[in-house]
C-alpha cells in the first residue's frame, strides 16, 4: 500500500485515530475517515471494511515499541502477518498447536506454510520453537498405537 | 480447672452467651485452612520456592533460577525466551531485593526506572521482592506501577435466563453508573448471539465507548469479536505450571499464537491468571501460589498480550482461606503492574458471607487504584450473576459510592438519579426491541420494555419463548449478522446516537488503538491508554487526583442534607 | 476438654474389602460404581460429612430400585473424576458407571463417550446430600435400561465458593497422596455396620 516504511512514529502520535487518521485506512484501501454513518446507511460498507490493515499493526507496533514495551510489538508484526490468514484456518492453526495435536513433521508443514503461503517469517518462527519444545517435553501428537487403556486388562 | 471440668461430664458442655454470637457471625461461614507448604497449599513465603539465580550465555538465559536449560519446563523455556530482558537480567537480578522493594515505593524513582529493572527479573526474584512489602507497601506500589494514570472499573451484565432485555437494561444502567467495560456470560450457551448484542446496545445506550464482551469457549468468543458484536476478550486463561497448562489444553505458544489471532483481528484482549488454581488441580509442584502466578504474568507478558486480568478470580476461595492469601492476592495485582501490563485486578467473585471481609479484600485495588478495580462488579443481582456470583452486586451500589466519597478514592463509579437510570433502561430496552425487529429476531413486548425500565432481577420480566430465542441466536450466526448490521439497524429505527456510539466503537477496530496498553474509550469516545494518560504518580500531588468536576460527581448520594435549606437534600 | 457425652446418633459405616482385579462384566443390566483411591479409606466421609456408607447405600438402592444390578470397583491409580468414571465404563456390562470422589463429586459416564465429555456431572460436592446420591443411582439405572431419564437437577449456591473451596482443595490433594501409580481397579465387596461414632 501506500504506506511508506520510513515513517517513525513517536508515542506523541497517539491515538492514531485522533492524531494520525491520515495514516489509517481498512485493508480495502478507504481512509479511516470514510467510515461515516452515511456510508454505512448507504450499504457502500462490508464487513471487511471494519477489519484492521496489516499496515496499521505495523504502525500499531512501533507505538509499543516506542514505549518501551518490546513483546507487544512482536506480537502485534505476528498479527499483521496473521491479518491474511482467513479466520478458520487461523482457529485450525491455533487448534493444531495445542499439546499432542500435531506430530513434529505436522508442526513444520504448519510453519511452512505460514512462511511459504501467507509471508508469515514471525509466526512460522513461533511455530517451530513450538515443535522443538514440544519435542522435548513430549506434548507432540502420540503414534495412535501405543494407547495403552485400562480396559486392556 | 480439673471441677468445672467434671461438672460438665453429664450434660452437654455449656457455651458462653458471646461464643453463640460470634459462631453465628457470618465470617463463620467462611472455610479456613491450614498450610500445607510440600503441596503448595500456601499463598507466599514458602521454603520450597526456589532462590532466584540467572545466568546468560551467549545471549541466551541458560539458568533460571535454580534451574539449567536443559532441565526448563516448558513455562521456564517460554519466561527465558520470551518474558526477560536478556541484556539486563544478570545487571538487575542482581541488585538486592530489599533496594528493589524500596524503589517500588520510593518516590523519587519513576515507573519507568522500576520497569528498567523489573523487565530483567526472575520469577522467584520477583517473589522476593514482593516478599518483603507488607500490604501498605504493596499499595504504594501499585499507585506507582498501575499503567493508566486514571482507574476505571469493569462490570458483569448477566441473567439467570439469558433474558437479552435484562442483560441490555442493567448494561445500559451499569455503563451509565461508570463501568468503562462490560462483560456477559451465559447458562444456555446457544444463548450468546442474543445476549452479547443485547450488552453491546445497551452499554452504548448507557455511555458512547463503553466496551463489552462475551466470556465463552475461544472459537466462539473470537468470532463474535470479529463480527463486531462484541469489543474485547478476556477469559484466555493461562496457569503457572507444566501439567496445568496441559490439562487445559494449552501451551504458552498456542495461547501467544491465540493473542496475535484477536490483534490481527482489531480487537483487544487480556488473558487470565491467578493464585490458587494450581493446587485446586492437585499440581502446584509444591510451589507457593504465588510464586506460580508470577510465572503466569510472566508468560502473559512475553507472549505480547497488552494485560491480564488476575487477583485469583474464580479460585479466590482458596488464597482466601489461607493464613496471608489476601496479602498475596494483592501481590500478584501488583506484579502484574510492575511488569508493565494492564491489571484487571478480580474482586469479581463471590468472596466471604462478612461484608467486613468483603470490604477488606477490596481495599488493596479500591485505594491506590487499578486499570480496573473489579474484573467484574456484578451490574445485576448475585442471583443473576451467570459468573457465580461477584465480590460485590447491585445491593452494594450505594455503599460503594459512599466509600468513595469517605475516602475521596475512584473506584470508576457515580451515583446516578433514578430519573435518570430509568431513562436508560426504558431506552436500553426500546433499542433492542426496534433492533430485533428490524432483525427479524424474536420480538419484544411492549411488556417487557416496561418491566425493563422498572425491574431488579430476572424474576421481574415476563417470561421469554426460550426456543424461539434459540432459533433467533442460531439465525444471527446463520445469517452472518455483523456489528455493522447492528449499526444500521440502529440508525433505521430512529436510535441514531447509539448507532453512532456503536460505529465509533467499530471503527477503532480499524485504528487499532485499543490494543495498547490497557486502553479505554472515554465518553468522547477518544482512546485513553498507559500511551496518552501514562501514570506518573511520584508521591503527594502528583498521579491521578480525585478532584475538580469528577470530584464533584463522586460528592453526590442518594441522601445528603442540603446546607442552605437543611428541610431538603440535595442531588 | 468437655467431651460432650449425650448418645451420638448411631453412624453407618462401611469397609471395602478386596476381591481381586476388576473384570469387565457381561450383563447387560448392571451399573459399575467406582469409587476413588481414598473413598471409605483414608475418608469415612464427604466434604459436608455425608458418611461414605450412606453414599454407597443410596447409590445402590437407587440402581437396585430400578431392578438394575450394581457391582463396585475402586480405582486406585488416579484421583481424576472423569477418568474414574470412564474407566468404570469400560468395565460396565451396560456401559454405564457413576464415579463419585471420596468428597462427594459424582459423574454418570458412559463407554463410548469421550473421556472427558459425561452423562450427568455433579460438580459442586457440598450440595450432594442422600437424595441426590439415590437419584444418581436411579438416573444411572436407567441408562443402563436404554432409556433418557431426566439429568438429576443440579443445585448452585454462590456461597459455596468461600465456605468450601479451600478445604475441596486439600481434599483433593490428600486423594491425590492416596493414588497408588501403575495398579490396576479392583472389585471390592461393601461390609456396612452400624457403629456409635466417638
Amino acid at each position: 500500500m501506500s504506506l511508506s516504511p520510513t515513517i517513525e512514529l513517536r508515542t506523541e502520535d497517539y491515538p492514531l485515530s485522533v492524531n494520525r487518521p491520515d495514516l489509517l485506512a481498512t485493508p480495502t484501501g478507504k481512509p479511516i475517515t470514510a467510515l461515516t454513518m452515511e456510508a454505512v446507511v448507504s450499504g457502500e460498507l462490508s464487513p471487511d471494511d471494519l477489519r484492521i490493515a496489516p499496515e496499521t499493526l505495523l504502525l500499531q507496533a512501533q507505538l509499543a515499541e516506542a514505549a518501551g514495551r518490546p513483546q507487544l510489538a512482536a506480537n502485534f508484526r505476528r498479527a499483521a502477518e496473521m491479518t491474511a490468514i482467513p479466520d478458520a484456518e487461523v482457529l485450525a492453526m491455533y487448534n493444531a498447536l495445542r499439546p499432542r495435536k500435531s506430530s513434529g513433521p505436522q508442526l513444520a508443514e504448519l510453519a511452512d506454510r505460514l512462511e511459504n503461503a501467507y509471508s508469515a517469517p514471525e509466526c512460522a518462527a513461533l511455530v517451530r520453537e513450538a515443535a522443538e519444545v514440544y519435542a522435548r517435553r513430549n506434548l507432540l501428537a502420540r503414534p495412535p498405537a501405543a494407547d495403552h487403556s485400562a480396559t486392556d486388562a | 480447672m480439673r471441677g468445672d471440668a467434671d461438672a460438665m461430664t453429664t450434660t452437654q458442655p455449656r457455651r458462653s452467651r458471646r461464643t453463640e454470637i460470634l459462631e453465628n457471625r457470618p465470617v463463620n461461614l467462611d472455610g479456613f485452612v491450614e498450610e500445607w507448604p510440600e503441596k503448595g497449599l500456601v499463598a507466599m513465603d514458602s521454603d520450597y520456592d526456589p532462590a532466584p539465580s540467572v545466568r546468560v550465555e551467549n545471549g541466551r538465559i541458560v539458568e533460571l533460577d535454580g534451574t539449567t536449560r536443559d532441565q526448563f519446563d516448558f513455562m521456564d523455556t517460554f519466561i527465558a525466551d520470551h518474558a526477560i530482558d536478556v541484556a539486563s537480567a544478570e545487571r538487575a537480578n542482581a541488585i538486592p531485593s530489599e533496594e528493589i522493594a524500596r524503589m517500588l515505593i520510593d518516590t523519587h524513582v519513576s515507573r519507568n526506572e522500576v520497569l528498567a529493572v523489573t523487565r530483567g527479573l526472575t520469577p522467584a526474584k520477583i517473589l522476593d521482592v514482593v516478599e518483603l512489602m507488607n500490604v501498605v507497601e504493596i499499595m504504594q506500589g501499585m499507585q506507582k506501577m498501575r499503567a493508566r494514570r486514571t482507574p476505571a472499573n469493569q462490570g458483569h451484565s448477566t441473567s439467570a435466563r439469558d433474558n437479552p432485555i435484562q442483560v441490555a437494561a442493567d448494561a445500559a444502567e451499569g455503563a451509565m453508573r461508570g463501568f468503562a467495560e462490560l462483560e456477559t456470560t451465559l447458562g444456555v450457551v446457544r444463548y450468546a448471539p442474543l445476549v452479547a448484542i443485547a450488552l453491546q446496545v445497551g452499554a452504548q445506550v448507557g455511555r458512547g465507548g463503553v466496551l463489552t464482551q462475551c466470556a465463552l469457549e475461544e472459537a466462539t468468543e473470537l468470532e463474535l469479536g470479529m463480527r463486531g458484536i462484541t469489543a474485547y476478550a478476556e477469559t484466555i486463561s493461562v496457569y503457572g505450571t507444566e501439567p496445568v497448562f496441559v490439562d487445559g489444553d494449552d501451551t504458552p505458544w498456542s495461547k501467544a499464537f491465540l493473542a496475535s489471532a484477536y490483534a490481527s483481528r482489531g480487537i483487544k484482549m487480556r488473558f487470565t491468571s491467578g493464585t490458587g488454581s494450581e493446587v485446586q488441580m492437585g499440581n502446584a509442584e509444591g510451589k507457593s501460589m504465588l510464586y506460580l502466578e508470577i510465572r503466569c504474568i510472566l508468560m502473559a507478558k512475553g507472549a505480547g498480550v497488552q494485560g491480564l486480568q488476575n487477583g485469583s478470580i474464580s479460585c479466590i476461595g482458596v488464597p482466601g482461606a489461607v493464613p496471608g492469601g489476601i496479602r498475596a492476592v494483592a501481590a500478584e495485582n501488583l506484579v502484574a503492574s510492575m511488569v508493565d501490563l494492564e491489571c484487571a485486578s478480580g474482586n469479581d467473585q463471590s468472596f466471604s458471607h462478612s461484608a467486613m471481609r468483603r470490604t477488606a479484600r477490596l481495599m488493596p485495588q479500591l485505594l491506590p487504584g487499578t486499570d480496573f478495580v473489579c474484573s467484574g462488579y456484578s451490574g445485576v443481582p448475585n442471583a443473576d450473576n451467570m459468573f457465580a456470583g461477584s465480590n460485590f452486586d447491585t445491593e452494594d451500589y450505594d455503599d460503594w459510592n459512599t466509600i468513595q466519597r469517605d475516602l475521596q478514592v475512584d473506584g470508576g463509579l457515580r451515583h446516578v438519579r433514578e430519573a435518570e437510570i430509568l431513562q436508560v433502561r426504558n431506552k436500553a430496552a426500546r433499542a433492542l426491541q426496534a433492533l430485533f425487529s428490524h432483525l427479524d429476531l424474536p420480538p419484544i413486548t411492549d411488556e417487557e420494555v416496561e418491566a425493563a425500565t422498572y425491574a431488579d432481577s430476572s424474576n421481574d420480566y415476563p417470561l421469554r419463548d426460550v426456543l424461539a430465542d434459540l432459533k433467533g441466536a442460531q439465525a444471527v450466526m446463520d445469517r452472518g449478522i455483523t456489528g455493522l448490521d447492528l449499526v444500521r439497524g440502529l440508525e433505521a429505527t430512529g436510535f441514531h446516537d447509539v448507532a453512532e456510539n456503536l460505529l465509533a466503537v467499530l471503527r477503532q477496530r480499524v485504528s487499532g488503538d485499543l490494543l495498547q496498553t490497557s486502553a479505554v474509550l472515554t465518553a468522547e469516545l477518544t482512546p485513553l491508554s498507559a500511551i496518552n494518560d501514562p501514570n506518573d504518580y511520584q508521591g503527594p500531588g502528583t498521579g491521578y487526583r480525585l478532584q475538580g468536576e469528577r470530584w464533584e460527581q463522586l460528592k453526590k448520594l442518594r441522601h445528603v442534607t442540603s446546607a442552605t435549606d437543611p428541610e431538603t437534600e440535595v442531588g | 476438654m468437655g467431651t460432650p457425652t449425650t448418645s451420638p446418633a448411631p453412624e453407618r459405616t462401611v469397609r471395602l474389602r478386596e476381591l481381586g482385579p476388576a473384570r469387565r462384566g457381561s450383563r447387560p443390566d448392571e451399573v459399575v460404581i467406582a469409587v476413588s483411591p481414598a473413598f471409605a479409606d483414608f475418608f469415612t466421609k464427604t466434604i459436608v460429612d455425608v458418611p461414605h456408607a450412606e453414599v454407597l447405600r443410596q447409590l445402590l438402592a437407587g440402581i437396585e430400585e430400578q431392578g438394575v444390578t450394581a457391582r463396585i470397583v475402586r480405582v486406585r491409580d488416579t484421583a481424576d473424576l472423569a477418568a474414574i468414571a470412564h474407566t468404570a465404563a469400560q468395565l460396565s456390562g451396560s456401559g454405564i458407571a457413576v464415579g463419585v470422589l471420596a468428597r462427594g463429586t459424582t459423574m454418570i459416564h458412559q463407554k463410548d463417550l469421550p473421556r472427558l465429555s459425561n452423562l450427568e456431572l455433579f460438580p459442586q460436592s457440598p450440595l450432594l446430600d442422600a437424595q441426590v446420591f439415590r437419584r444418581i443411582g436411579s438416573n444411572a439405572a436407567q441408562y443402563a435400561k436404554g432409556e433418557s431419564p431426566e439429568p438429576v437437577p443440579t443445585r448452585n449456591d454462590q456461597m459455596a465458593r468461600p465456605r468450601w473451596q479451600a478445604k475441596a482443595a486439600l481434599l483433593h490433594l490428600k486423594e491425590v497422596e492416596c493414588i497408588e501409580a501403575g495398579r490396576d481397579p479392583v472389585e471390592v465387596e461393601p461390609a456396612f455396620e452400624l457403629s456409635r461414632a466417638g
